[in-house]
């Protein structure tokens, strides 16, 4: 297969995601789930056919990156949901895997941009994906952790929405640290060390230190408020991590500034 | 004395937990004004063994200690969050400030204390230590204890602590060269830090150097300044062998031939060839969106030995083949140990060859010859902690993934 036989299996997957996206917000389960799976299974049929047809392993260009987070991004968000029913989750992952399949059909000529060897690695795709995948659940518990804050000053906190809260930075967090792990192993296998503390590494080490201190704050009686305004400033960090070291003084120089 | 009663007393809280790591963190600022920075080599082995296996034997120790305050203090949560907090602030300085490899004569205190190089200052490193000890003592307690969420919890603190000691401590112990052999040649020898020629226990043959380039790039430039247009943002055309039309700018291009490996066969023009010193060629017929004017010819960006080839496109523009960018590039190598251990492998960036407790790395190639290089070098890294650093990702990993499937345990359940 080749990129053109992209341009008739993308539209179908992207339907069944959106459709996917429809039922379970109507509550209508088993059709989303097979809405899901149908869209997953088109993305892994185009990617066994595209391997066999480049000859290679497919990840030497930006659009073939773009294909394998699509792939990742709706398979892990439907894992995730599957286990935790939460319908966001599946909302979420099928909406962002949408967008990188519509860049690659819009795009073309962005096919074949080049990647540098050392971001030829098959650490690449997991490493962007789950740190995409624990930025967006991360936000979603920056809005629960906003919301709990104000019913807090309103003197009634919710004890259900703790329990959403801590799940949901577990699993945020646990992302973000296989975003970490995968990227420690990729940096020794490219450069021969794990960690540099280069400025992206060493914001993804305040952001991940600020989520651990969330968690642990919540182990035993800490200030209520004080643990949970770790979260709106961790994710404050988390977008200067995502979007900010760019512009800082310290940022000179970084394999992980992208013009 | 109510005070001292507030911060010492059981439990033992936050405030004297913040106190405690406060207070280690100052002896590190006097430590740093004492001595300068850390030097790391002084944790090279053994030292590191000692320090790691003091640690562990300490936290088993404080098991047998029946309720034992200080055990159960240094073990306990106030402490862990504190030791957090603390690197996370030092994370922020690292993270909002220059960092510096080495410090200037006339320095200032900002700089004297540590702040300009925090991963090799005194309270950082004290912080770190302290941080492994309190892990490897929470995992021991907890061992014992025995508690819902175990695994979990076992998973990401022991591989925590894995990582960080092996690959933190370890750190110590590793040595990194750069060596350059010739295509053809054997070589063992790199230079040191300073400057000395060093023998190292593996030889490398260099049998092939590959390197394969992406198509190269067609950009519009203005003719007398060479900037690519448009000027602060170039477009630039990287054509796949598939999709043949473009444009840049003005113009539309077509490509109407293209080579891999080619060199010029009079009049302008080029044609395929395979010998070593040829250069990727386009053949392409641009013409203007408004004067309708048609430009044909040949665009090769050349290399050391042929020159580039460019096309006019009128008195202030023309077009252009830009430098080729690697693709990938492969060493072919034979590599020949002390210990009469001889391996065969293509080594390349992402693929790094490990021989013992070396690790060969492809690290450049000369840069202007681009494939044409006859030569390669690469980076020699000793490692001995390979294996207990990843042990320590895998482990790390499970324990996110079990954070992923598992939730916070005990509460927040939702079915
Ligand atoms: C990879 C980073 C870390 C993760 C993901 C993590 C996660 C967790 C989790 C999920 C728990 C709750 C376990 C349970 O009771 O079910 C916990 C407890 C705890 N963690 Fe961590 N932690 C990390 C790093 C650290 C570090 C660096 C320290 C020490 C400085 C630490 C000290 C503790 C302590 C003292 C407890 C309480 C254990 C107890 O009293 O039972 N953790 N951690």
């Amino acid at each position: 297969m080749t990129w053109a036989h992209f341009n008739w299996l993308a539209p179908p997957a992207i339907i069944l995601w959106f459709l996917a996206s429809l039922m379970v917000m109507r509550r209508k389960n088993k059709l989303a789930d097979m809405f899901m799976i149908g869209g997953i299974l088109i993305f892994a049929v185009f990617i066994v056919g595209f391997w066999i047809g480049v000859q290679r392993p497919p990840m030497r260009t930006m659009g073939e990156t773009r294909l394998w987070h699509s792939f990742f991004l709706s398979a892990a968000g439907f894992l995730a949901y599957k286990r935790w029913k939460y319908s966001w989750l599946l909302v979420f992952s099928s909406l962002l895997a949408s967008v990188f399949a519509i860049i690659n059909m819009l795009k073309p000529e962005m096919h074949s941009i080049a990647l540098m060897p050392a971001l030829q690695s098959y650490y690449f795709v997991p490493h962007v994906t789950a740190y995409m995948l624990s930025y967006s659940i991360l936000a979603v518990g920056t809005i629960a952790s906003l919301i709990q804050l104000k019913k807090i000053n309103s003197g009634k906190p919710d004890f259900n929405l703790y329990a959403f809260l801590d799940n949901i930075i577990y699993i945020g967090l646990g992302f973000l640290m296989l975003g970490l792990i995968t990227g420690a192993a990729w940096a020794k296998e490219a450069w021969g060390h794990y960690w540099s503390w280069d400025p992206k590494e060493t914001w993804a080490f305040i952001t991940a230190a600020a989520y651990l201190i969330y968690i642990h704050l919540r182990l035993r009686e800490a200030n209520r408020k004080i643990t949970l305004l770790m979260l709106p400033l961790a994710f404050v960090l988390l977008m200067i991590t995502w979007l900010g070291t760019s512009f800082l003084p310290s940022a000179s120089g970084s394999v992980h500034v992208y013009s | 004395m109510e005070e001292k009663k507030f911060i010492w007393g059981s439990p033992w809280g936050y405030r004297a937990s913040m106190f405690t790591v406060a207070a280690m963190v100052f002896g590190g600022f006097l430590l740093q004004l004492l001595y300068g920075p850390f030097n790391f080599y002084f944790l090279h082995r053994p030292v590191n063994y000692i320090v790691g296996a003091l640690m562990l034997i300490l936290s088993v120790l404080s098991l047998s200690a029946k309720n034992n305050e200080l055990a159960k203090r240094l073990s306990g949560i106030h402490l862990a969050a504190s030791l957090m907090v603390f690197l996370l602030i030092f994370s922020l300085i690292m993270g909002l400030t220059p960092q510096m490899t080495s410090l200037p004569q006339n320095a200032d205190l900002w700089a004297r204390l540590g702040f300009a190089q925090v991963t090799s200052s005194w309270p950082f490193i004290i912080i770190y230590l302290a941080t492994l000890m309190s892990l490897a003592m929470t995992v021991a307690r907890r061992v014992k204890e025995r508690r819902k969420g175990d695994l979990v919890f076992l998973l990401n603190h022991v591989g925590l602590w894995l990582v960080l000691a092996a690959a933190g401590l370890g750190a110590a112990d590793m040595r990194r060269h750069v060596m350059y052999v010739q295509e053809g040649q054997m070589e063992w020898r790199v230079h040191s830090d300073d400057r000395q020629v060093m023998e190292l226990p593996l030889a490398i043959r260099l049998d092939d150097f590959i390197m394969e380039e992406y198509p190269a790039r067609l950009a519009i430039i203005d003719r007398k300044t060479g900037a690519a247009q448009p000027p602060g943002r170039p477009e630039l055309y990287q054509f796949d062998p598939e999709k043949s039309k473009t444009s840049l700018l003005d113009w539309d291009i077509q490509i109407l031939d293209y080579h891999y490996q080619a060199v010029p066969a009079g009049a302008g023009a080029y044609q395929y060839s395979n010998m070593p010193a040829s250069t990727q060629a386009v053949q392409v017929i641009a013409q203007n969106h408004h004067s309708k004017i048609i430009r044909l010819g040949w665009l090769s960006p050349g290399n050391s030995l042929l020159p580039p080839s460019t096309l006019f496109l009128d008195d202030k523009f023309a077009l252009v083949m830009a430098q080729a960018e690697a693709k990938r590039f492969v060493s072919k190598i034979k590599v020949f140990a002390q210990s009469g251990q001889e391996t065969e492998a293509e080594v390349e960036v992402n693929s790094p060859l490990r021989v013992g407790d070396w690790l060969i790395y492809q690290y450049g190639y000369d840069n202007r010859a681009g494939r044409m290089s006859t030569y390669s070098s690469f980076e020699l890294i000793y490692d001995p902690w390979l294996y207990p650093v990843y042990a320590g990702l895998i482990l790390w990993a499970l324990g996110a993934l079990g954070l992923i499937v598992q939730g916070k345990p005990g509460r927040g359940k939702i079915e």
